[in-house]
């Protein structure tokens, strides 16, 4: 029988202003139509992304209050329906990283379209939720793009997150894009290393 | 949990029933009993239990019986954690009589009776035994069975009676009691039913502690009626309102242990009857259908069911759990689920059960707090079920599933909300919440954390919506009314739509007329979940759900709900500040089509305007022109709409820069203002009717209208439009313009208002650029705080406002030309600091020299310029100020006539030595604008260098202000240094004159006519004194005369001095006078003769020679016009430099040399003699005798003796004479301008004191051999003296 292993559906990084810095989208397996589409669209996904910046206040108001915790890895945001599900990571900048994780995003039944990585996945996994802290490896490499593309003498955080604190450009690395799409792809349960 | 038949999911509660309170005052809670038997059970003998005893109408069993009423349980929050509570009651009451459901079901009515040897056996109406049930024959178990334990048969009875005090009656009254209780509990035998009977007796008016042997009679009664003591209350009378609440509680807890002993027994029972392991026969087999009766599998599920229910009813949630789970599984397994077939009714049924067991077993995980198991759970019996109807049943796609989900998603929300878990509280900000213990190191769904409500209402929501596209996708054929459709096509449908607690297809969507209000639905699902978000701040998530929520609402056109829903969003939303453009964009077309179908114009016009920004997606053939915004909505009044800044996505970015940091007041600034569109390409242009810059400061603001034409200078390139425009200020309203002074005054005062044409057509992607000049007035900061854009269409009035971003560094670009910009990277380009007013009154000295000198009479011209526009009243105030030396005195000469003079210096300052000397206050009277006033300081000679500083203080007002002082000031240095220095020399020279004799008698007769002139008889001498001055002047000056002047210092000695050499000086006018220019640091010689003579010869002591030279100077004028010189030279300047004391008339005797030059014809060419005298003055009182050697030499021959002695007496002089022959000369021959020195070796010797004495040469051609002491040296000329002596 066929099992739905979760794949990331989207990754997205959001400045200090709360503005959207990237938005990488990703296709999930539909049985309906045996083939890969998004599951969202990328207003759905602008709105999903936005509202785990009211999950990052939150905690940060709970965080200040308890005087724990002041950045880092917020771990599951919030599940928004039984299939996707927001996990954050927040840089001690305020840059934001969100992964949007699809539980049933892949299927595995033997089919060409499943990978080695994710037979071994399986594999090991057996079941299909998620460990805490299995979405690590995706926000370390995420902020390892990230901080390449800080490396870039070219790319002038303020332009992207201006101290006004009012909006801010995009993310237009072609390297950095490429990068997220690298994780997005590659990710699969039980991955330690991206 | 609505949508389930009522009291199939409902919290198992035991229930009370009491029995004998009149309805009276407690009728309020409502609780009555009404055991709503259907009409079929009715017929049946329902059985009727009643009691004969009077009801009770007093307060206090009111008030028992209200407290007991408060106290039900049924909406008390499904936790463990409410322990305070020891007891739970489904409370209901009935006055009367109660009517209990018949325990067996009668045969149905002209139901033959196959002939059996025995009798059919009788079960109860609510098995699928009995013919006369639904679930006859091979019905699981419904809602009518859990209803009945629910609403219908109590656990206990509670009987009020009363407990009658009087003596006379008690007897009889406690029969009664025993009679009824009896009765009632016969008849509860009868039926079968196993209900407890507790008795309350409330005792009436008396307290029943003055009744005697009460305890006897309630001995008798409870054993009348055969009552355990536990269930037997007595209620006293009068007993205060907590008393009363102390014995209800108490009787309660009793009782909770009564009812779950009752619910103990039924539990144990159905497991009894599940252990005996056969299937029981019905009353009569089942004839119709398919014959099939329940399996041994349904029975299990029905008993582990039951058994579930009352270990529910125990609050012994794991038992029930676990029963639950086995009656689940049971139920879902290959026996029961998966043979009945998808079209039977009793398939719907199992799916009921099985849900009804599924919201159970949920509840006892939530009971228990297991929320992750719950949730896990919950998705379990969904993916059962949907694996369940693909295989068995109609599938999951239809609008049935949907249906179900959404449900299932409604059931878990209301489930949680029931469970009142602490940590979803709103405060607690949790979202979700870890998982328990159990499950804590799985590998856990994300959705396995229990989300709270809005999450579960929102997937309901979504599940909903796809219910609806399932319904609109069904063909029209499936939608039409079964009555209207062939019956082949009505048996398809049946096949294809799965219709489990949903409409069929022609009511879900019909044809004709409207069907299921799917979008009502959802937008109550969607409200629901936002108030759930917005309870937990969870903005961002509320705003999506309330778009989502208004695209339902655009669905069915529920225009102005779109408006109310999205306006406060719209207005606040955190997308567009945070850069989430297409969310806002979203939003904001469905706000504006909302807007303009209800006419909110200016709603709509703040949304046009702001998606005229570029930075959203250009919607293709939409008009982007305001003006039109409004076409076809007519508004209740012209619209005037304000949006500020912060409130948009302003497509208009501005900045209002100035050039410079600081100004002057009085000046002006240059700034700039710069609005740029970012309108979308293609958009129509936009007309502003004006653009208002609101400054702080003086001048309040700017205000640019809009001028098609004609308007200043423009620069265009590219995009920016430079205009530099000129402003005026705004003639404010009822000025009077001849009023000139007030209105001055009141420029001062208030803040105005600039104002100017300008070009103000904005097209996309344009910056128009206004460069101009803003006057400053006060001091202080001026900066530019808001732009304000007003737009003025036929339809509407729009106002915008704009804050200037100060942090916003990338905008600080300025004009030069259109095409040329520099970033301004000051700090703070917004504002410019404006400097105090600074002083137009000039002081101006304009023959101010660089060297002042001492011994000048100094003059000091200044010019006090007004450059103000208006007249100015000044003061002045002067104050020379010397650190060193007292400051001489001074005057003060105004416009020629003298006005003032210092008075000598005072000690006015403390007494002591005062270093300042001034005039104060000196009133200058009014200088005219753009007129000057002199001044002239004159200050004497100063004779000695000295440093002093001048200040000159102009304080003066405007005519126009008369409040402020201004003031200007200038500082000068003002150096005196003496313009000379000189050395001198004091030669001696031969008096040429004899001296008088000790033995002439005219010497002798000294001062005998007083009354004549002194001639001084005494000694004489001949001094020559050489100076040599030199300019210390940083000018040439012009030297008159130099001269020495003979202090009176010895009365004893007569001293005439002549001026040797004034030589003939070649001055720069050609005239022949003595007037000399001396540079700067030149030196020049002057030489003058002194002629010493004592008055009496008697007086032979030494003197003193006091001179001091005196130099008279002028300073040389600049001007080329010799008049002035001329005029000049009249005010000389006398340096007069003390020359050192001399001594003369020394005692000792003097050999003095001096040389005469003689030319002499021999043997054909000149021959130059030279003769040589020397003179030994004896001024001694001695007898003095000299020996005198002259030594030959090879340089000269001479003539005289060569070795003499000469006698001196006192007081005299003798001279030997010597003619020297130079033989150098003859032998090196003539040439000009040569000479060379010989040395007579000379030895004049004190024949006395065998000391030689120094030879002193005197006049011109010798000198001192320095090689030699006591040697001269002659000079002789090789060339032919011009003059010769002879």
């Amino acid at each position: 029988m066929a099992t739905a292993i979760p794949s990331i559906a989207c990754l997205g990084v959001i400045g200090r202003n709360n503005n959207p810095l990237h938005i990488s989208i990703f296709t999930s397996y539909d049985p309906a139509t045996n083939s890969f589409v998004p599951v969202r669209t990328a207003l759905q996904f602008s709105l999903l992304l936005s509202s785990t910046l009211d999950v990052f206040e939150l905690r940060a108001r709970h965080n200040a209050a308890g005087g724990v915790g002041l950045s880092g890895d917020f771990g599951l945001l919030h599940a928004v329906d039984e299939r996707l599900a927001a996990y954050g990571f927040e840089t001690n900048t305020g840059t934001k990283f969100v992964v949007i994780v699809d539980m049933r995003g892949r299927r595995i039944d033997g089919n060409a379209v499943m990978a080695a990585g994710e037979k071994r996945a399986a594999a090991a996994a057996g079941a299909v939720g998620l460990r805490e802290g299995e979405m690590k490896p995706v926000f370390k490499a995420m902020q390892n793009a990230y901080i390449k593309l800080l490396q870039n003498p070219f790319f002038d955080p303020d332009e992207h997150s201006p101290p006004s604190g009012r909006g801010g450009r995009r993310i237009t690395s072609r390297k950095f894009e490429g990068d997220m799409r690298r994780i997005g792809e590659s990710w699969t349960p039980g991955v330690t290393n991206l | 949990m609505d949508e389930y038949p009522a009291g199939s999911l409902d919290h198992s509660i035991p229930f009370l029933l009491t029995l004998g309170v009149a309805a009276g005052a407690s009728d309020a809670s409502g609780a009555t009993y009404d055991s709503a038997l259907s009409p079929l059970l009715l017929k049946e003998q329902a059985i009727l239990i009643r009691s004969e005893a009077p009801a009770l109408d007093n307060d206090q069993a009111h008030a028992l019986l209200r407290y007991i009423q408060e106290h039900d349980a049924s909406d008390l929050p499904c936790n463990s954690r409410e322990t305070s509570r020891r007891y739970r009651f489904r409370v209901r009451t009935a006055e009367r009589s109660i009517l209990l459901p018949p325990r067996r079901a009668r045969l149905p009515d002209g139901l033959e009776i196959p002939p059996t040897p025995n009798p059919p056996v009788l079960h109860s109406p609510y098995s699928p035994l009995s013919p006369i049930s639904p679930l006859y024959p091979d019905g699981l178990i419904d809602t009518q069975w859990t209803h009945k334990h629910q609403e219908q048969v109590p656990s206990v009875l509670l009987c009020f009676y009363t407990l009658v005090s009087d003596p006379a009656l008690a007897t009889l009254c406690d029969n009664q009691i025993k009679t009824d209780v009896n009765n009632i509990r016969g008849l509860l035998g009868q039926s079968g039913y196993k209900t407890r009977i507790a008795v309350v007796l409330v005792t009436d008016h008396v307290s029943y502690h003055s009744v005697e042997g009460v305890q006897e009679r309630l001995e008798n009664i409870r054993k009348g009626c055969a009552i355990d003591s536990k269930t037997f209350f007595l209620v006293p009378s009068h007993e205060s309102q907590e008393e009363l609440e102390r014995m209800a509680e108490n009787m309660l807890v009793l009782l909770q242990g009564v009812a779950i002993e009752y619910y103990r027994d039924l539990g144990r029972h159905s497991r009894k009857k599940r252990g005996r392991g056969v299937v029981p026969q019905p009353t009569i087999p089942p004839t119709s259908g398919t014959s099939q009766t329940l399996s041994l599998a349904g029975w299990n599920v029905r008993y582990d069911f039951k058994s579930a229910i009352f270990a529910e009813y125990r609050l012994e949630m794991d038992n029930a759990l676990r029963s639950f789970e086995q009656a689940y599984e049971n139920l879902l397994s290959s026996e029961l689920m998966e043979v009945i077939p998808s079209w039977s009714p009793r398939w719907n049924e199992a799916r009921f059960l099985a849900d009804v067991i599924a919201v159970r077993c949920l509840r006892c995980l939530l009971w228990n707090g297991q929320h992750s198991m719950a949730a896990r759970r919950w998705q379990f019996h969904r993916e059962r079920m949907a694996d369940l109807i693909d295989r068995r049943g109609r599938g999951t796609n239809n609008y049935g599933w949907e249906a179900w989900e959404a449900r299932w998603a409604t059931v878990m929300a209301n489930l949680i909300e029931k469970a009142e878990i602490p940590e979803f509280a709103p405060s607690s900000s949790r979202l979700y919440l870890l998982p328990e213990k159990a499950v804590m190191g799985e590998r856990l769904q994300p959705w396995e954390l229990l989300h709270h409500t809005g999450y579960w209402y929102r997937m309901a929501a979504k599940h909903l919506s796809a219910r609806r596209a399932f319904a609109r996708a069904m063909p029209k054929d499936d939608r039409r009314s079964p009555s209207f459709s062939p019956a082949s096509q009505v048996a398809s449908k049946a096949f294809t739509y799965d219709t489990y607690m949903c409409p069929e297809p022609h009511e879900e969507y019909p044809l004709d007329h409207s069907g299921v209000d799917h979008s009502q639905l959802i937008v109550e699902c969607l409200i629901r979940a936002r108030k759930e978000f917005l309870k937990r701040q969870q903005v961002r998530c509320a705003a999506e759900l309330s778009l989502e929520c208004a695209r339902e609402l655009v669905s069915i056109k529920d225009w102005p709900s779109i408006v109310e829903l999205l306006r406060p969003i719209w207005r606040d939303m955190p997308f567009r500040t945070e850069g989430w453009l297409g969310i806002a964009e979203e939003l904001s077309w469905i706000l504006r089509t909302a807007a303009a179908m209800t006419a909110e114009a200016d709603l709509v016009v703040a949304i046009d305007w702001e998606l005229l920004n570029k930075e959203f997606t250009r919607r293709t053939n939409w008009p982007y022109d305001i003006t039109r915004s409004l076409d076809g909505i007519t508004p209740k009044s012209r619209p005037n709409i304000h949006i500020s800044d912060a409130r948009i996505l302003s497509f208009v970015s501005a900045s209002f820069l100035f050039r410079d940091e600081e100004g002057k007041a009085g000046q002006t600034a240059q700034a700039q203002l710069t609005i740029k569109s970012n309108t979308h390409q293609g958009s129509a242009p936009i007309l502003l009717k004006n653009v208002q810059v609101a400054l702080s400061g003086s001048v309040s603001g700017v205000v640019l209208q809009h001028k098609a034409d004609g308007v200043g200078p423009e620069q265009k390139q590219g995009k920016a439009l430079l205009t530099s425009v000129a402003l005026a200020p705004a003639a404010a309203e009822g000025e009077d313009a001849d009023d000139s002074t007030s209105e001055s005054a009141e420029l001062s005062e208030k803040s105005t208002t600039l104002k100017s044409d300008a070009y103000l057509v904005l097209l996309p992607g344009q910056t128009l650029v206004f460069a101009m000049e803003i006057p400053l007035r006060e001091p202080g900061e001026t900066s530019a705080a808001s732009l304000t854009m007003t737009l003025e269409t036929e339809a509407f009035d729009l106002q915008h406002a704009l804050k200037f971003d100060q942090g916003n560094t990338a905008s600080n670009v300025w004009y030069m030309t259109a095409s040329k910009t520099k970033r301004i990277s000051r700090a703070n380009p917004l504002s410019v600091r404006v400097l105090p007013r600074p002083p137009k009154m000039e002081i101006i000295n304009p023959t101010w020299k660089a060297q002042y000198y001492t011994n000048e009479h100094i003059e000091l011209d200044f010019e006090i310029l007004n450059q103000e526009d208006v007249d100015a009243p000044a003061k002045l105030d002067v104050i020379l100020f010397s650190e060193e030396a007292d400051p001489p005195p001074f005057s003060l000469e105004l416009s020629g006539r003298r006005i003032e003079e210092t008075t000598t210096p005072s000690t006015s300052l403390g007494g002591t030595t005062t270093e300042e000397l001034g005039l104060l206050d000196i009133s200058l009277g009014s200088i005219e604008s753009s007129r000057s006033l002199a001044v002239r300081l004159r200050l004497p000679p100063v004779n000695l260098s000295s440093e002093y500083t001048l200040t000159l203080r102009v304080i003066y007002h405007l005519s126009t202000n008369p409040g402020t002082p201004i003031s200007q000031t200038k500082i000068l240095p003002l150096t005196i240094v003496n313009p000379f220095e000189a050395n001198y020399d004091l030669l001696p020279r031969v008096h040429p004159g004899p001296w008088p004799s000790l033995f002439d008698s005219e010497g002798l007769q000294a001062a005998d006519p007083p009354s004549q002139v002194l001639i001084p008889k005494g000694l004489s001498q001949t001094w020559q004194l050489v100076t040599r001055y030199a300019s210390f002047a940083s000018e040439p000056l012009r030297i008159l005369d130099v001269d020495i002047l003979v202090q009176k210092t010895s009365p004893s000695v007569r001293v005439l001095s002549t001026k040797l050499n004034p030589p003939p000086v070649v001055t720069d006018d050609g005239g022949g006078d003595n007037r000399r220019i001396i540079r700067p640091q030149a030196m020049e010689e002057a030489s003058f003769e002194i002629v010493a003579q004592k008055n009496t010869l008697d007086d032979r002591n030494p003197s003193t020679l006091d001179v001091s030279l005196v130099i008279k100077w002028a300073r040389l004028i600049s001007s080329p016009d010799d008049d002035k010189i001329q005029e000049n030279a009249g005010i000389g300047n006398v340096t007069t430099l003390p020359v050192p004391r001399f001594n003369i008339f020394g005692t000792e005797p003097r050999v003095l040399a001096s040389v005469s030059h003689h030319l002499t014809t021999s043997s054909g060419h000149n021959q130059l003699l030279l003769a040589l005298t020397i003179t030994i003055e004896n001024a001694s009182n001695h007898f003095l005798t000299f020996g005198l050697s002259m030594e030959p030499s090879e340089e000269f021959a001479f003539s005289g003796p060569k070795q003499t002695t000469l006698n001196l007496l006192p007081v005299s002089k003798r001279s030997v004479d010597y003619r020297l022959l130079p033989l150098l000369v003859t032998t090196i021959g003539s040439s000009d301008g040569g000479g060379t020195w010989i040395r007579p070796t000379l030895i004049v010797r004190d024949k006395y004191f065998q000391k030689v004495l120094r030879v002193i040469p005197t006049g011109e051609g010798m000198k001192v051999d320095k090689e030699h002491p006591g040697g001269v040296l002659i000079w002789v000329p090789f060339a032919t003296p011009a003059s010769p002596s002879e």
